[in-house]
């Protein structure tokens, strides 16, 4: 089941990244989103370290929404869907291949959306900073795993990314929440509470929604038109 | 086969619930005493209360009806799951309205980042979004599957919503310690005899939604079957 999810995945990312414009797009948004909340600051005045990780996150969950439906809507013309569904792998393969594809997507975007946010928003880095990237690794896995599930909901179906987003931004809570946390602390190296507990959280999230995905996928991802 | 006739059942328990309403109208303002601090705005906790907790079990039902039509494809879990997730919205979103009344005058604040009050907003926010989901011009299977996925998927995620809202509240202070705590025996009384009645409320307004929901099913069919 790895390998042909990888082989879906490195299609996917073939297919996107020659075109170009999947990325872009989803890039600009999250660029955009930046550039438009520092406004929210005065000449000279530095926004906080949690409003700055809030801000990264929010860019980086429209970035998700954006990149899902790019990716499952490569399969929506001449009838693709239906050779993917007819290749003899497991059902679960193509989620685990968008989800591949998904994450891979979503940490270049984040590549560039983290150093906006510390120019734009004039944030600084903490010897924290290393707990601070593997709580992006370790969020982008949960996120990636809810939305290559929710993203193949939207199979055929107009007005996708408002739909997705409404859907999807609520069940994020926790993982946005934690990643704003310790996103915090990675800026600005202060968090009392310590940051187990949030790395833990995020595990739980991890766990959890990785199993819904490979139970639930076979269900929303199907031939109908 | 399915019948799409009302059951008789139906309409007793909605008369009972309107018979428990109002006796809990007269127990709430005659018999219950009013509370020494808060005054007559205490009041509104013998209906925040049993709103919050059936609201909670309209999602649970959303959840497990969602589980059962995956499993048996049958509609009338389609049709539950469905009643329940707007009960559970309405019930949920009013018992936001009135906790934040009772926050005002208790608290001195319309919101604080309580773990439970964050829950209910982000699962009103989870449940009004699938109800959206629910209205979507798709094929009926189609739809009723996607929307069990998104029930099942929802409810997954409540634990995870209360547990990273209590951590993040441990940044804030801390607006007030428990409530309902030392209630006199009258108000327990009261509340437990509001927790009951709404019980009958909720499943009067579920089960008559679900059957509403079934029968509309039914005259989709119908109509198609008349073009064709």
């Amino acid at each position: 089941m790895l390998s042909a999810a990888l082989a879906i995945a490195s299609k996917d990312l073939r297919l996107l990244l020659s075109r170009g414009t999947g990325l872009v797009q989803a890039l600009l948004l999250g660029l955009l989103l930046i550039f438009v909340f520092s406004l929210s600051q005065r000449v000279g005045e530095v926004m906080g370290p949690q409003g700055a990780a809030a801000i990264f996150w929010l860019a980086s969950a429209f970035c998700q929404v954006l990149i899902f439906n790019t990716l499952f809507a490569i399969e929506e013309a001449n009838g693709a869907r239906f050779g993917l569904l007819l290749a003899p792998v497991p059902v679960q393969a193509v989620w685990l291949g968008k989800g591949i594809a998904g994450f891979t997507l979503l940490l270049c975007a984040q590549a560039v959306f983290l150093p906006a946010a510390i120019v734009f928003l004039g944030q600084t880095v903490s010897p924290l900073w290393h707990v601070g990237l593997a709580t992006v690794l370790l969020a982008d896995v949960g996120i990636v795993a809810l939305g290559a599930l929710l993203g193949a909901l939207s199979q055929g179906q107009a007005a996708r990314e408002s739909l997705l987003s409404i859907v999807l931004f609520p069940l994020l809570v926790p993982v946005l929440l934690a990643g704003i946390r310790v996103g915090a602390a990675a800026f600005a190296d202060d968090i009392p509470e310590g940051v187990e507990s949030w790395l833990g959280l995020v595990a739980a999230f991890d766990a959890l929604f990785l199993g819904a995905g490979i139970v639930l996928f076979p269900f929303v991802y199907g031939g109908e038109e | 086969m399915q019948t799409n006739r009302l059951s008789p059942a139906m309409p007793l328990v909605g008369i009972v619930a309107g018979l428990a309403l109002a006796l809990c109208q007269y127990m709430i303002f005659v018999y219950a005493p009013v509370e020494q601090t808060m005054g007559i705005v205490q009041k509104i906790f013998y209906f925040h209360m049993p709103l919050a907790w059936w609201s909670l079990i309209s999602f649970l039902t959303v959840f497990v009806a969602s589980i059962a039509f995956l499993r048996t494809r049958n509609w009338k879990w389609d049709a539950l799951s469905g009643a329940a997730a707007e009960v559970g919205v309405l019930f949920s979103g009013l018992a936001l309205i009135t906790g934040s009344i009772w926050g005002r005058h208790s608290w001195g604040v319309w919101w604080t980042w309580d773990p439970r009050l964050t829950t209910t907003l982000v699962m009103w926010f989870v449940y009004a979004g699938y109800l959206v989901l629910r209205t979507l011009d798709l094929p009926r299977e189609r739809l009723g599957t996607v929307s069990a996925v998104v029930g099942i998927v929802a409810f997954l995620d409540v634990p995870l919503v209360f547990l990273s809202a209590r951590l993040w509240r441990s940044i804030h202070p801390a607006v007030f310690a428990s409530k309902g705590g030392g209630l006199e025996a009258e108000m327990k009384t009261t509340v437990i005899a509001c927790i009951v009645a709404f019980g009958f409320l909720w499943v009067a307004l579920t089960w008559l939604r679900a059957a509403q929901r079934r029968m509309a099913a039914r005259i989709d069919v119908l109509a198609t079957q008349t073009t064709i």
